[in-house]
């Protein structure tokens, strides 16, 4: 019983992660930059539904019709008037840009918020449902569901929209995207949008579920960093479930050693398989399918 | 040009008798000594990371693995084992060589992004598991005492001896096989490959000499702060003060990290009248050079000799 109890847990944590990792992920996957910023994105969207809770009085969850929109045109804007010239000179230059970004942003919220504690409470922090004799958290089957509907209401917007394409046309081949008259600047910088309202979810349910800091920042943007990597680059779905994974490792570590184990697992994924462990697998079945069908169309 | 380098030597060599004499005669106030010991230790870790980013290609976000080992090193073997402080150097000399070989194995199969991701990550592996190990004080950290505790003229003449042997082994090593072999190595890998570099037998050798001179100025750094814990031996701090300092300077030239390093401890001290700005405009400062000055301040000046060079040859 207290084994499936842990897993139970794992899995419904795996939501938030997911979350915290698919803004990085996207990134990757689409403008090819390692975005050193993400975790501070993350904890302005936290700070954001925290001012909005308090101010408003509504539910956090609510927060989120304002602080989405919000984070999007600040990702945008500073993909556009930044980070889009900085990759104009190469990968290495990006990647110091949003390290400066971050630098700027982490210690703009240390003045604006003072270095304490925040966390958002709620009426159903603390409910448990009981099923079958396990205990399960109200408020975690709430974010997961909350990240499991963002992550497919995206999956849906990048497969049906013109937008949509555009960016995944930018993410297979930019120079042909290019030629083929996609504005490769504003695709970019709708990307970066897309990343940091990704971002303002999860802060939201980072601000419900733990306490935060302005200077957390780091923390999740490792936590993202282990998620992409278990989950291969822009490979949405597979974010969800190497959220899943690592909400398991979090909870079989317990509080003490669960980031040493994540860490340690991180080490070992990079050094045995630089690229991706899961979208690895996904995209040999989808290279067979694919010949399988190359094979149907000689015959 | 033989007769520039041997008058550029000995300024060199000149600047830094005098620096040294001055110090121990006892002509600078302990407040210089202060600032200067600080110049040399940023120096020494500027040069270090502009080794590995600047020359080889190799973009670390981790170095403050070294530095905290060797603090820890120093603070164990001084105030635990009671040994003097320069064993306490050498063992953190020794115990960064073996780290940085078993950490090669891992790392130099890597490329770009994934380097750099995973230096920190070992990094920020090594800060939590201090946090909670017993042996070295956990997250309580530890205070460094030894007996009789070095003043600050004695660590002043080990950060000089320190920052001058840095830059003379970055200059020979530039000017050798193996650094121009590096160079080709940054600029297209598999070119420099296929002309015969040996590829890992070059990054293995620059990230040795990366560790060994990080994990020394990380021990004069921790003798002068005199306590220690994981959250400032591990910190990404140290990583940004070095790219600050690199970038501002010049990435990829051996003059950039002294100009960097003086500018970065003049504004750091300028800036503590501020605080909470200090950083704020550090990143701003970093942002702007990396997309209107991308070669430094060393790069700029360059540029601007070169197109002087250029009218005059024209006027003739």
């Amino acid at each position: 019983m207290y084994i499936v109890q842990v897993l139970v847990n794992g899995i419904l944590l795996g939501g938030i992660y997911a979350g915290i990792g698919l803004g990085m992920s996207l990134i990757l996957g689409i403008v090819k930059l390692t975005n050193l910023a993400h975790g501070e994105y993350i904890i302005m969207g936290a700070f954001l539904s925290s001012i909005l809770t308090t101010a408003l009085g509504i539910d956090p969850l609510l927060t989120l019709f304002v602080s989405v929109p919000t984070m999007f045109f600040f990702g945008y804007a500073l993909q556009r008037v930044l980070i889009n010239h900085g990759m104009k000179r190469g990968a290495e230059p990006a990647l110091l840009v949003t390290f400066g970004i971050s630098i700027i942003l982490k210690d703009g919220m240390l003045m604006l918020f003072t270095p304490d504690a925040r966390h958002v409470a709620t009426s159903y922090s603390n409910s448990v449902v009981t099923v079958a004799g396990i205990d399960i958290s109200l408020l975690n089957i709430i974010l997961l569901i909350v990240c499991a509907v963002f992550i497919f209401v995206l999956k849906r917007f990048l497969e049906k929209t013109d937008i949509g394409r555009a960016i995944r046309a930018t993410a297979d081949d930019t120079e042909a995207a290019q030629l083929s008259g996609i504005n490769v600047a504003h695709t970019f910088a709708i990307a970066m949008g897309i990343a940091t309202a990704a971002s303002a979810v999860a802060g939201t349910c980072v601000s419900m579920k733990w306490t935060f800091y302005p200077t957390s920042g780091g923390e999740y943007l490792l936590i993202a960093f282990v998620v992409v990597v278990i989950s291969g680059l822009g490979d949405i779905c597979g974010t969800l479930l190497a959220g899943v994974m690592f909400g398991l490792m979090q909870v079989i570590g317990g509080a003490s050693y669960g980031r040493l184990i994540s860490y340690i697992f991180l080490i070992v994924i990079l050094v045995f398989n630089p690229r991706e462990l899961m979208g690895r697998f996904l995209r040999d079945r989808r290279e067979r399918s694919l010949s399988k069908k190359e094979v149907k169309a000689d015959e | 040009m033989n007769k520039k380098k041997i008058i550029l030597g000995l300024g060199f060599v000149v600047i830094g008798l005098l620096l040294f004499t001055f110090g121990e005669v006892g002509l600078f106030s302990n407040n210089a000594m202060r600032y200067l010991l600080q110049i040399f230790i940023y120096i020494t870790l500027g040069e270090m990371w502009n080794l590995l980013s600047g020359f080889a290609g190799m973009t670390s976000l981790g170095q403050q693995t070294f530095i905290g080992i060797a603090g820890y090193s120093i603070a164990m073997a001084t105030t635990v084992y009671k040994m003097n402080f320069g064993t306490g150097i050498l063992i953190g000399v020794g115990i960064c060589i073996v780290t940085s070989s078993l950490l090669a194995f891992l790392l130099l199969k890597m490329e770009g992004m994934y380097f750099s991701i995973t230096t920190w990550v070992i990094a920020e592996a090594l800060g939590t598991f201090f946090l909670s190990w017993g042996y070295v004080g956990q997250g309580a950290g530890m205070t460094i005492s030894i007996s009789p505790y070095p003043r600050i003229d004695a660590l002043y003449a080990m950060s000089l001896i320190l920052c001058f042997v840095t830059l003379i082994v970055v200059y020979l090593l530039l000017n050798s096989r193996l650094g121009l072999g590096l160079t080709a190595m940054r600029d297209n890998i598999s070119a420099a490959s296929c002309m015969g570099v040996n590829i890992g037998r070059s990054k293995f050798v620059v990230y040795l000499i990366a560790a060994v001179f990080t994990g020394l100025a990380g021990s004069i750094l921790f003798i002068n702060k005199g306590t220690i814990y994981p959250e400032s031996g591990f910190s990404i701090g140290w990583t940004i003060s070095m790219v600050f300092i690199v970038i501002i300077g010049g990435s990829g030239t051996i003059e950039g990290p002294i100009i960097g390093s003086v500018i970065y401890v003049f504004l750091q001290e300028f800036l503590a009248h501020y605080p909470g700005w200090s950083n704020i405009i550090l990143g701003i400062i970093a942002i702007v050079i990396i997309l209107y000055m991308p070669e430094g301040i060393v790069g700029a000046i360059r540029n601007r000799s070169f197109t002087k060079l250029l009218k005059k040859s024209k006027g003739k």
